[in-house]
């Protein structure tokens, strides 16, 4: 079992150099290959941030033009996928700022004034697509919809992206304990959110 | 059953999925789970919004990878382009500044001999020869400083995350 997970570790020091590396050289195949990885993860997390389909779609691309731009300065010591939501959540946050220049909390959280908030519903999905979603799904948008932005952000980054609680710290730009406390509460207001709606 | 054992539970029921929890701490829980039905369905809760959180997904335009692709290669060819031009003008800067060191003497020796013939002030002649001396340096700054200006006009932004 060590060794299995010693090789693993092997292998993402090993997988995050070689990003490094191909980074430094704006290798544009490499490039290619992230933003097919993450065309999924990346547009999630900025949907959860920004709650608007049009703006993550925007800053989906933003963020790949930044990651360019700033390649020299990504270092491997944390796993890319760190990095890159970092800089997704900079950009978010600009982009929200120059719109509201309010309290980040209040930038982020749901009902506040400005763009509308979008969140993925069945209107914009497919007669199949809809079909597939499933009353869960539906319960989970409207549910993440409800919760602090703060919480939602760690959720996002902590089950859905798998982040470690360090990278997420690294990520949001808090201490550890922050975003564990964080964490705690986003699960129990999770969790009662979807009892009430399951009620 | 004493309260602060379904506390605990549940304190290690968020800690499992959280930060995770000792082996010990997670033998307790497996036993405390096989005999307390509340707590059951407190963990049923816990696995079930967990499970509906990883299960949200979202659909994207599917054609916003191609033009991301296309987006990056051509910032990406720009870049390039800029770091020729930009090798070139410092290449070109140190060359001048090593013409301009090998040639100090010689041009001090003209500006000294034309302020005598001119009957100038040495202050002239001198302050003459500092502005040349300046002068390329000064077309650099001016020239960065351009290119500075249209990138940020271009991006739309002049401060960058790290």
């Amino acid at each position: 079992m060590e060794n299995i997970l010693c090789l693993y570790v092997n292998s993402m020091e090993l997988e995050t150099r070689e990003i490094a590396r191909g980074l430094r050289r704006r290798d544009p195949d490499l490039l290619d290959e992230l933003i097919g990885r993450y065309q999924f993860r990346l547009p999630r997390y900025l949907w959860t941030l920004t709650g608007n389909r049009a703006v993550a779609e925007d800053l989906f691309q933003e963020t790949w033009i930044r990651v360019l731009e700033k390649s020299h300065l990504y270092n491997p010591q944390w796993r890319f996928e760190t990095w890159l939501f970092s800089i997704a959540r900079n950009l978010a946050i600009d982009l929200l700022r120059q719109r509201q220049p309010e309290s980040l909390d209040a930038l982020l959280n749901p009902g506040s004034e400005g763009a509308p908030r979008e969140w993925p519903d069945c209107e914009s999905a497919t007669p199949f697509e809809a079909a597939a979603a499933g009353e869960q799904a539906e319960n989970i948008k409207h549910v993440l919809r409800r919760l602090p932005a703060e919480a939602r952000e760690v959720l996002v980054l902590r089950f859905q992206e798998d982040l470690d609680l360090s990278e997420i710290a690294e990520v949001v730009k808090a201490p550890l304990s922050t975003v564990k406390s964080r964490l705690y509460r986003g699960m129990e207001a999770l969790r009662d959110f979807l009892e009430e709606e399951a009620v | 059953m004493n309260p602060d054992v379904h506390q605990r539970a549940c304190q290690l029921m968020d800690a499992l999925h959280v930060e995770g929890i000792l082996p010990v701490d997670r033998q307790w829980l497996e036993a405390h789970l096989a005999e307390c039905s509340t707590c059951q369905g407190r963990a049923r809760a816990n696995e079930r919004a967990l499970q509906a959180l990883r299960s949200n997904t979202i659909s994207i335009a599917p054609e916003l990878v191609g033009i991301t692709q296309a987006r990056v290669r051509l910032r990406a060819r720009e870049l390039r382009e800029n770091q020729v031009r930009m090798r070139a003008l410092w290449i070109s800067c140190a060359l001048s500044w090593v013409l301009g060191v090998a040639s100090a003497p010689l041009v001090w020796h003209a500006f000294q001999w034309v302020g005598l013939h001119a009957a100038l002030p040495n202050m002239i002649w001198e302050t003459a020869f500092a502005l040349w001396w300046l002068l390329p340096a000064g077309a650099v700054a001016v020239l960065a400083a351009w290119q500075q200006r249209r990138a940020a006009n271009r991006d739309g932004y002049t401060t960058l995350p790290h």
